[in-house]
């Protein structure tokens, strides 16, 4: 399955207005749990803080991209968010980030979840894209900027 | 004279789209009496593709490797079982590496003359409509590719046999 089949409207939201790591996290799982994604919050922040003790999902050119295995999905699902004005998340580079990638996988599922990553480690690669996307004003907006018309 | 189609290979990735895959090639083995194979590609490309790109660690790699790879197993078993319940005979192989190169370079070591892959996204990406592995394939392998589609006709055959 393609990334671009996982991001519907409802599972984007811009602006965030989170202005600190946690909080921005909870905000990426509080979109999941507002589009019926997910029922337990708490087991996907355990799992998703579990991951970012390892070492920050924060990227460089203002990419995050927070991921974890966890039973909390049955399948693979995402969501996005977008903070125009940046978030402090401990990125490699030492930069706010603004695009945000929220990545959750059932433990039996690490095939889709590899790929999910893979295809937004290839979408990083273009600077034009991400930038496009972190102008975006709305879901809608981001919707178009990953689909052809 | 032989018919068109002796020997199908199925792409199996652990996909709801796979399975449909993997239900209509065994209906279609049997009705054409063809050698059938099911074949799984642990992603090694991928995982390395993510530790470059530092969205793994090291630690990570490992880990998802070993759950690739007891998905390979998981998978191929139960297409297995699958098969085995309409008797119909299936061999069972996987591949490290890159997903389209290893099916390419499969078709071609066994000489398969039908790949059967799952439905294709249906949304086209403005971003390298080209990303997903098993389009890929699809484009690269020298053999007739079927896509399966409809996985409630898919399920209807295979449980009609």
């Amino acid at each position: 399955m393609a990334l671009v089949d996982l991001i519907k409207k409802d599972v984007v939201k811009v602006p965030l207005v989170s202005q600190t790591k946690p909080e921005i996290i909870d905000e990426l799982i509080d979109i999941l749990y507002n589009a019926s994604r997910i029922k337990d919050r708490e087991d996907v922040r355990e799992a998703i803080n579990k991951r970012e003790e390892l070492g920050s999902t924060g990227l460089e050119f203002g990419i995050a991209v927070p991921h974890a295995k966890t039973n909390a999905v049955g399948t693979l699902t995402v969501a996005i968010g977008i903070s125009p004005a940046g978030v402090d998340f401990d990125a490699l580079d030492g930069k706010p980030s603004k695009l945000f990638f929220l990545i959750l996988a059932a433990p039996n599922q690490s095939g889709p979840h590899i790929e999910a990553l893979a295809e937004i480690a290839k979408l990083s690669k273009s600077r034009t894209f991400l930038t496009a996307l972190m102008n975006a004003k709305s879901a809608d907006e981001v919707l178009d900027l990953f689909r052809l018309d | 004279m032989a018919g068109p189609i002796n020997n199908i290979m199925v792409y199996i990735d652990g996909s709801e789209e796979s399975m449909a895959a993997a239900h209509y090639a065994i209906a279609l083995a049997s009705s054409t009496r063809s050698r059938l194979e099911a074949f799984y590609v642990i992603n090694t490309k991928a995982l390395n593709d993510l530790v470059k790109a530092r969205i793994f660690l090291q630690e990570e790699q490992l880990d998802y490797e070993h759950d690739l790879r007891e998905d390979a197993e998981r998978y191929l078993k139960h297409v297995g079982e699958l098969a085995q319940k309409k008797n119909v005979r299936i061999d069972a192989a996987k591949a490290v590496g890159n997903v389209h190169q290893e099916i390419v370079k499969r078709v071609k070591e066994r000489e398969i003359d039908l790949l059967v892959i799952g439905e294709l996204s249906h949304i086209r990406s403005r971003r390298d409509e080209f990303y997903d592995e098993t389009e890929r394939a699809m484009r690269a392998v020298s053999c007739s590719v079927l896509i399966v589609k409809d996985e409630d006709r898919a399920w209807e055959l295979y449980s009609g046999l």
